[in-house]
């Protein structure tokens, strides 16, 4: 499995970090220095589950068929302070490298969209079959409040802000027809092999954002179990984008361990 | 993993959930079918995405006919289907969607087996396509009504996205200077990125009398071009005047070379002008559902050697089909395939029809040629002779 190869890997490289005898007493120095401000850190990797959804679901998307989530994962760190030795609040920045993606297959009626490629624009209504494959490569910095339930578990909330550096919403309609222009216009016709593809990657936006709440259990002296939501507030596709008539926003879960110094 | 999938199935749970929304009401507002009673027609009748059109027995009335429609489930028409009307002229129905949104006019006409016989290709509507303009070609009766509408391939180029300058973007349009008043002009067209996505990089510049069913288009190119119109006279021949420009790299369609279109060094492209009479009726023993396959010729047949269903041919000669700067004459007649010849009951009762085919590139129904090619053509006629008439000379 090469999640579990991955995280496997993180935990030797953090352990062989914390080993390494001439770093020893820099590090030693830190955790002192940081036990004393109540400066907690943890570098971790998790996995994302979730994807772009319009809020709610139109109509006009009849079924969704499949759904995959794609290897989408993420490896950041985690610096938390807490506002006094015995404080339960805290605050947390989480800065990490992710990736958010789906690939699905839905059934869709009167689905309204256009596809503009070199300066050719062919627009109309579409009852069939869409699949989509999205993917975003994103560095993301949330900014929460942490508040510790108990020695072992903390629970987080804030904003965070995410800038894409990967960018790929593409995908084809098969299997159905195409009325051009509305719902009046000619209908045409695709059956067995015949397809449309579209891609509207370069209308994705570079910058998101949204709330995040996570939950954080402390298994071992070292170990955490992270868990949190994702809940996108902006819509993927900049404004001016007016193609798919409705908007999306990523709503990803995460899961994942990590390493507490 | 588990933990994963049992997540996904959430997710998917979730989304499903929501998704169950009510079924949207339809917003399509089609005639799926016409009707009339099966013992006045000539010929079955023929639906379009706005208009339908009766060819009826000559001797039928029309200013009493009830003609019955099926529709997009949901749909209402104005005026009721089976109302009686006065088809004299054609009359107007609207159809309206069960969302309330969207409503669409039909024009259903009702005409006797005839077809005009002199085209000059004056005349030109507006194509029926909500996005970009095209001309569509028709042509008059003597006393006044509409006679027939030419097909052409216009319809399939305005999915390409590439008619966004105006009529004369498409590759069947009209042109002012013809030899006399205003000519058709036919230019072989690249069809873009859409075009060459679907196996379909050339657009040749056509018009011909029957119908282009853009629905198949996709799938069957071919059998989207439906040649004929039912016709009851006897051809002699046919004349006209042309001029022709073949553009300047001919390409042979190969689906692995890029662009899908492979240049040939040395091959000129050539135009094509031929005209068929053909025979509707199904051989002895077909059943119901295939009969319908003998309406139309198609881009497969046309031309066949082995097409039983032709009665004679008038073609343009090779040695014509070459640059020609100035306006040439041709008069091309009638050849009868082998064994063949006219039953004149037949062709009294509207079983026979007839087509006439221009075309920019010969080979452009299998999207090779060359883009640029131009046909110019003007003052066509068909030379016929009525049943029942004296003959004019032997044929």
């Amino acid at each position: 499995m090469k999640n579990k190869f991955i995280y496997i890997s993180l935990f030797v490289i953090s352990l062989m970090t914390t080993n390494n005898a001439s770093a020893q007493s820099n590090t030693t120095w830190g955790l002192i220095w940081s036990e004393m401000h109540n400066f907690e850190y943890e570098i971790n990797a998790s996995i994302n589950i979730g994807g772009s959804s319009p809020m709610p679901i139109p109509g006009e998307i009849r079924k969704i068929n499949s759904y995959k989530p794609g290897l989408n994962l993420s490896i950041g760190a985690v610096i938390t302070k807490f506002f006094g030795t015995n404080s339960p609040w805290g605050m947390a920045i989480s800065p990490r490298l992710e990736v958010k993606g789906m690939d699905t297959e839905a059934e869709v009626k009167n689905y309204g969209m256009s596809i503009i490629q070199d300066g050719a624009i062919v627009s109309g209504y579409w009852t069939g079959l869409v699949n989509t494959k999205y993917r975003q490569s994103l560095f993301t910095f949330p900014v929460l409040g942490v508040y510790k339930l108990s020695p072992r578990c903390r629970i987080s909330f804030g904003p965070y802000f995410s800038v894409a550096m990967a960018n790929d919403f593409s995908g084809s309609v098969y299997e159905g027809y195409l009325r051009e222009t509305d719902p009046t216009g000619d209908k045409i016709t695709f059956e067995g092999e015949d397809k449309a593809t579209y891609d509207f990657s370069d209308n994705l936006r570079m910058i998101h954002w949204g709330v995040e709440a996570g939950f954080s259990w402390r298994a071992f002296k070292h170990l955490n179990v992270d868990a949190h939501l994702d809940w996108g507030l902006s819509n993927i596709f900049h404004s001016s984008f007016k193609t798919v008539n409705f908007d999306l926003y990523p709503i990803y879960l995460s899961v994942g361990f990590g390493y507490a110094f | 993993m588990n933990i994963l999938k049992k997540i996904s199935f959430c997710m998917v749970a979730i989304f499903a959930m929501y998704g169950c929304q009510k079924e949207p009401l339809n917003a399509e507002c089609d005639i799926v079918e016409a009707s009339l009673p099966t013992e006045l027609l000539s010929k079955a009748p023929i639906v379009e995405n706005r208009s339908v059109t009766f060819i009826i027995k000559d001797d039928v009335e029309l200013t009493a006919l009830a003609p019955e429609f099926t529709l997009t489930p949901g749909a209402t028409i104005e005026p009721p289907s089976g109302t009686v009307r006065d088809f004299s002229t054609p009359q107007e129905y609207t159809v309206y969607s069960e969302d309330g949104k969207w409503h669409k006019t039909y024009t259903v006409t009702v005409k006797y087996v005839e077809l005009a016989l002199e085209y000059s290709f004056e005349n030109v509507k507006v194509g029926n396509t909500n996005s970009f303009k095209y001309d569509v070609f028709y042509e008059m009766n003597p006393d006044g009504g509409e006679s027939f509408t030419w097909a052409s391939g216009n319809s399939g180029f305005a999915l390409t996205g590439l008619g966004k300058d105006g009529p004369s973007s498409f590759p069947t349009f009209q042109r002012n200077d013809g030899k006399d008043g205003k000519a058709l002009c036919l230019v072989t067209r690249k069809t873009g990125t859409f075009g060459t996505r679907f196996d379909k990089p050339l657009a040749a510049g056509n018009l011909y009398i029957g119908l282009f069913e853009l629905g198949i288009a996709l799938r069957d190119p071919r059998g989207a071009t439906k040649f004929g119109m039912p016709f009851n006279m006897i051809p002699l021949s046919m004349k006209g005047s042309f001029k022709y420009k073949p553009g300047e790299q001919y390409c042979i369609f190969d689906k692995s070379y890029e662009g899908k279109l492979r240049p040939i060094e040395g091959m000129v492209d050539r135009f094509n002008i031929y005209a068929v009479l053909f025979d509707r009726t199904p051989p002895a023993g077909t059943p119901e559902s295939e009969a319908v396959k003998f309406e139309y010729l198609n881009g497969d047949n046309v031309l066949s050697e082995d097409n039983e269903q032709i009665i004679c041919v008038a073609e343009i000669p090779n040695e014509m089909r070459v640059a020609t700067p100035n306006w040439k004459e041709f008069d091309i007649p009638f050849i009868y395939r082998p064994g063949k010849s006219i039953d004149t009951e037949k062709l009294q009762q509207g079983m026979y029809s007839i087509t006439i085919v221009f075309s920019s590139s010969i080979d452009g129904d299998y999207f090779s040629g060359a883009e640029g090619s131009t046909l110019i053509v003007d003052n066509v006629e068909l030379v016929c002779r009525k049943l029942g008439s004296t003959p004019q000379s032997d044929f």
